[in-house]
């Protein structure tokens, strides 16, 4: 299973520095990782993008949704590795970081050899950023899977886990798209 | 606070953070924050805060956890008002 996530650097909300926020989402000692880190910004958003790659994980493992990031707790091994825990899991993730955005990969096993790509799209609108995702992601599947563009779907299920449907037959391909401002990217294997 | 007032003010407090128009205009109790109205994750706890501003009431992380639609949060908020 895999997850990713991530973040505009330049369109998401400079909010962090409410506390009551950063109680609701980061443990003490996350708030403390924030808070002697250089750039501060980037380094809540590093720790946001672990812990909502591992939640999509978390989602597809255990069929439940919940709204408490603070129960996903990261742990840093570098500046763009580390893991999240949850109950009695633990999730690997890797970490791009750029100026213009941060994104993270997580998944279940250190061996999965998964494919990943961002990318940039100028509108940023929901809709049309959902549907250039889609096709990005559709195209890479035709070529490295050998099938027609057009005959391939997405459908999500009930806790809006997407699967990935050649006509009507599921294909045994693990996924997780993300969106956020100007910026998108899949990861699948 | 009474049902129909309580999903005004709600919708109010919801509206800057939302990315489906279309599911906003038809916000039922029913309505799911993320799934429908597509507001994103890090903006659910803008929602929150702002909901704890309006109310003035403050909200625990367990009770947080299950404020995914209209109808938890209203739940939630109803529950905090009557402790008052």
């Amino acid at each position: 299973m895999i997850g990713n996530d991530i973040v505009d650097l330049n369109t998401i909300k400079p909010n962090w520095n409410r506390k009551r926020f950063l109680d609701k989402v980061f443990t003490e000692k996350e708030q403390h990782i924030i808070s002697v880190s250089e750039n501060q910004h980037q380094t809540l958003w590093l720790l946001w993008s672990m812990k909502e790659a591992a939640y999509k994980i978390y989602v597809q493992q255990f069929g439940k949704q919940f709204f408490n990031p603070k129960k996903l707790v990261c742990y840093l091994s570098s500046s763009t590795s580390g893991y999240i825990t949850i109950e009695n899991e633990t999730y690997t993730t890797t970490s791009t970081i750029s100026k213009d955005y941060i994104y993270t990969v997580a998944s279940l096993n250190y061996s999965e050899n998964y494919t990943s790509a961002v990318f940039k799209i100028e509108n940023d609108s929901y809709i049309t950023q959902s549907e250039s995702l889609k096709n990005r992601f559709f195209e890479t599947i035709s070529k490295s899977e050998g099938l027609n563009f057009n005959n391939l779907n997405i459908r999500k299920n009930i806790l809006g886990v997407p699967k990935l449907f050649h006509n009507n037959s599921k294909l045994p391909i693990q996924m997780s798209l993300t969106h956020c401002g100007n910026y998108c990217g899949y990861v699948y294997f | 606070m009474e049902k129909n007032e309580l999903i005004t003010k709600l919708k109010s407090i919801v509206e800057p953070y939302i990315q489906d128009e279309e599911a906003f205009k038809n916000l039922s109790e029913e309505t799911d924050f993320v799934k429908d109205l597509k507001i994103n994750s890090a903006n659910l706890v803008d929602v929150i805060l702002d909901v704890e501003d309006a109310f003035d009431i403050r909200i625990e992380n367990d009770e947080m956890e299950k404020m995914l639609s209209v109808k938890a949060a209203m739940d939630i908020v109803n529950s905090k008002l009557e402790a008052k």
